[in-house]
């Protein structure tokens, strides 16, 4: 350990025991389980509102979404949609359930880029 | 916005989170006082930020996103505190993260004196502890605090220096006590 005092006693070396005292802190595993999982959870969130929202659609309204000219607005809509209220559903099951379950890394990466 | 531009999106947004989950992990720890707490600070961070990842890139001209970043974790970590009223269960003296990193006799050396500041640490106002928080934990340099807490580089630069001074008063005050 760094000398952290004067040795004439004068001033603290308080950086010194800044530095030994606010070391950096490692993440405990299960959290990068649990953000990933939760990165997941939004994706099958997403994927499922865009399901549900293709059901509902008319053949006239079908017709007119294979006009490729038509597909920015609602993959935007439903992408910052799914985001948005993933977000919220997951972070309220989270706090009533507290479940707590393990995932690779390769949930969040495939997750996330096979949404939309 | 396009599949290819999605997947590029967050191809970079899973990098940045893997780059700095510690960093946030850590200014919530030491924030709020407990794993716990600091878990789910972490997570919602992330969140908001992968939320305005692409709006936070496209704004940054190139500028590193951990102030950004860190900005997210200083806004809940407030809100933490004002929704709820409410203190760190774990106040910060009693953080312990040494311990698994010193030695046992370097431990028993330092520990008190550690202790020592880490009480103080926790007397100081809510700005000049997280400035110190960002500078030491996540060795952050003034242009980046400056930005995490919207403030000027001059005004970080003198907001440090009095934090480290009054540290310094203080332990010096109980020494000769």
């Amino acid at each position: 350990m760094s000398e952290t005092t004067d040795p004439l006693g004068g001033n603290w070396d308080v950086e010194a025991l800044l530095t030994d005292a606010l070391r950096p802190i490692e993440p405990p595993e299960r959290l990068s389980g649990r953000i990933e999982d939760t990165f997941a959870a939004i994706t099958q969130s997403a994927a499922e509102e865009l399901s549900a929202w293709a059901e509902e659609l008319s053949e006239s309204e079908l017709r007119a979404l294979r006009d490729p000219r038509n597909w920015v607005r609602p993959v935007v809509a439903v992408g910052a949609g799914g985001i948005a209220t993933g977000a919220l559903v997951v972070l309220e099951l989270r706090r009533r359930s507290k479940q707590k379950s393990e995932s690779g890394l390769r949930a969040l990466s495939s997750g996330v880029r096979s949404r939309l | 916005m396009e599949p290819a531009a999605k997947a590029e999106l967050d191809r970079a947004f899973e990098e940045f989170y893997r780059s700095h989950l510690r960093d946030v992990y850590s200014y919530a720890y030491y924030r709020v006082g407990n794993h716990h707490d600091a878990e789910d600070l972490t997570e919602q961070a992330f969140l908001q930020a992968y939320r305005h990842f692409d709006r936070a890139r496209r704004e940054s001209d190139g500028r590193p996103l951990r102030p950004w970043l860190i900005r997210i974790a200083h806004n809940l970590a407030s809100n933490y505190y004002r929704d709820r009223s409410r203190r760190p269960q774990t106040p910060l003296e009693n953080a312990d993260p040494i311990a698994a990193q010193h030695d046992t006799e370097a431990i028993a050396e330092g520990r008190e004196e550690l202790r020592q500041v880490m009480a103080n640490l926790d007397h100081l106002s809510e700005d000049r502890r997280e400035a110190l928080i960002m500078r030491f934990a996540l060795g952050m340099d003034n242009r980046e605090i400056a930005r995490a807490l919207g403030r000027s580089d001059g005004a970080t630069k003198v907001l440090i220096h009095r934090a480290i001074k009054q540290l310094q008063e203080e332990m010096s005050d109980e020494r000769d006590d």
